[in-house]
């Protein structure tokens, strides 16, 4: 059973394959650059945990795109979700507008 | 390794069939019974039935109706009959199937003398259809015949990453053999549409996209409704951004340059990646992309969705392994195998491209088997298309 999966070298988060409890260990990545990486918190199933330090404000990369800023620092290892990150668009979102 | 041909049938008007359906196309909803009961009369028969179609207007109408034309000259189609409440419609879209060389015949309700003598005249006219067309034979075709589209529904928290990019690893096969390749749904790739912009093939390719991303925006605001595409379950699975699910969705699209944009009712007239303005909701969007000609659907599905066309085969693919295990008899293929460690995109392409060409070649898939297939044909509100038209939305941040 794979336990994270990661689509573009670009990326800087992963996405957990399985829950990932705090303290676990993980090697993540493409084939041929796969890291250690520890996760800090406890990982849900279908969520993402950063792989390198993302500094406030700095782009978070999936399938080696921008999906957002980071809006906290968010350390290696760090479950990555809505808490800590915001969309750059928020478009649609009409009734807040 | 896969295959670069497969067998199919070669129709008048040049393009290729991977079925050899007789059809029974209701011109009107108040045809839609009629229709189904002469199909019932002929041994595999198919009947297409649309709500709608009496008393619509302007581009609503020219939907439905090129929608349904694009069905009666569709290439999985071996002979078609038109059936109508009264002998005008029949007529206008006999004539117009006819035109794509299709062998066609009409009945109408009104000058049959009611239902049951219609339904007698239906019965024998496809009958009448099928025995003077000569046998359709499959025969070797390039894999560039295919005209392939693209539909997801149900996403999870890992179908961007697999089922998705897995259509997407297909899609980039097709587009590279000389094949068409259509993406669809511009409401479910806001947030992604300018990486989709930079891939066309020409400034006006790139604009038409974001014109038609951005009339769902404007529509959203004119109703007062939100139309991101990020739900609390989207979010509850990991999902964090808007940006983040329309990427997922956009992956289906592979990675090549998007070389059309087309509406609903009208099919490409360029190969390679194209993109198809029809709203994303299952039944309609499968609807749609038939109706532009796609020979065969790809349908990745994270949760779990049945719905499958009745003239296009449509192949329901998963990248989830519980769905993959409970959702079993609606999947055509799974390929969980990413998920648990078996292989990656490529090898789950290369799992994805031959159960295409097996379908392609005559294998019924999950929803032609169980019979879950329906025609919905999506509404156009005038009212709103106008004050797009005449810029009433100019300004006001689309």
């Amino acid at each position: 059973m794979r336990e994270t999966i990661i689509i573009d070298e670009r990326d800087n988060v992963a996405t957990a394959l399985a829950p990932l409890p705090a303290g676990s260990t993980h090697d993540v990545g493409l084939a041929d650059g796969k890291i250690a990486v520890s996760v800090t918190q406890d990982i849900p199933y279908g969520h993402k945990f950063a792989l390198s330090a993302i500094p406030k404000g700095a782009p978070v990369l999936k399938y080696g795109a921008e999906i957002g800023n980071a809006t906290a620092d968010i350390g290696v290892g760090e479950h990555v979700h809505t808490h800590n990150i915001t969309s750059r668009r928020f478009r649609g979102d009409v009734l807040a507008g | 390794m896969t295959r670069d041909h497969f067998h199919g049938y070669r129709r008048a008007d040049g393009r290729v069939g991977i079925r050899n359906h007789a059809l029974v196309i209701a011109a009107m909803d108040n045809a839609n019974p009629l229709a189904r009961r002469i199909a019932a009369g002929v041994k595999g028969a198919v009947p297409v039935c649309a709500a709608f179609g009496r008393g619509q207007k302007g581009e609503d109408a020219r939907v439905h109706d090129d929608i349904l034309v694009g069905y009666g000259s569709h290439p999985n189609a071996s002979v078609v009959l038109v059936v109508s409440l009264e002998k005008v419609t029949a007529q206008a879209f006999a004539g117009r199937i006819a035109a794509s060389g299709k062998p066609v015949d009409w009945v109408d309700v009104q000058s049959s003398g009611g239902t049951l003598n219609a339904q007698a005249l239906g019965i024998r006219k496809l009958n009448a259809l099928i025995a003077s067309t000569p046998p359709a034979i499959r025969e070797p075709v390039p894999i560039s015949e295919l005209v392939v589209g693209l539909e997801c529904g149900g996403s999870d928290a890992v179908s961007g990453m697999t089922g998705n990019s897995t259509l997407g690893v297909v899609s980039d096969r097709i587009v590279a053999a000389g094949g068409t390749a259509i993406l669809s749904e511009p409401e479910e790739i806001i947030g992604a549409e300018d990486l989709l912009a930079a891939r066309a093939s020409t400034p006006a390719v790139a604009e038409k996209l974001l014109h038609a991303v951005a009339r769902y925006e404007a529509y959203a605001r004119l109703v007062a409704m939100d139309m991101a595409p990020l739900g609390d379950d989207n979010i509850a699975g990991g999902l964090s951004t808007t940006e983040e699910k329309s990427l997922g969705a956009v992956r289906k699209g592979g990675t090549t340059a998007l070389n059309q944009v087309i509406g609903m009712g009208e099919p490409p007239t360029e190969r390679g990646l194209v993109f198809l303005d029809a709203p994303g909701p299952g039944a309609e969007n499968i609807t749609s992309l038939g109706g532009a000609g796609a020979q065969i659907i790809l349908f990745s599905t994270g949760i779990g969705n049945p719905i499958g066309n009745p003239v296009v085969p449509t192949v329901k693919v998963t990248g989830s392994p519980p769905t993959a295990r409970t959702f079993a008899d609606n999947i055509d293929v799974s390929v969980a195998g990413i998920v648990e460690g078996e292989y990656g995109l490529e090898q789950a392409g290369d799992i994805l491209m031959n159960a295409l060409i097996a379908v392609a070649e005559g294998r019924p898939t999950a929803s032609e088997r169980l019979g879950d297939v329906e025609i919905t044909i999506s509404r156009v509100e005038n009212g709103f298309q106008r004050l797009w038209d005449t810029g009433y939305f100019d300004g006001t941040g689309s």
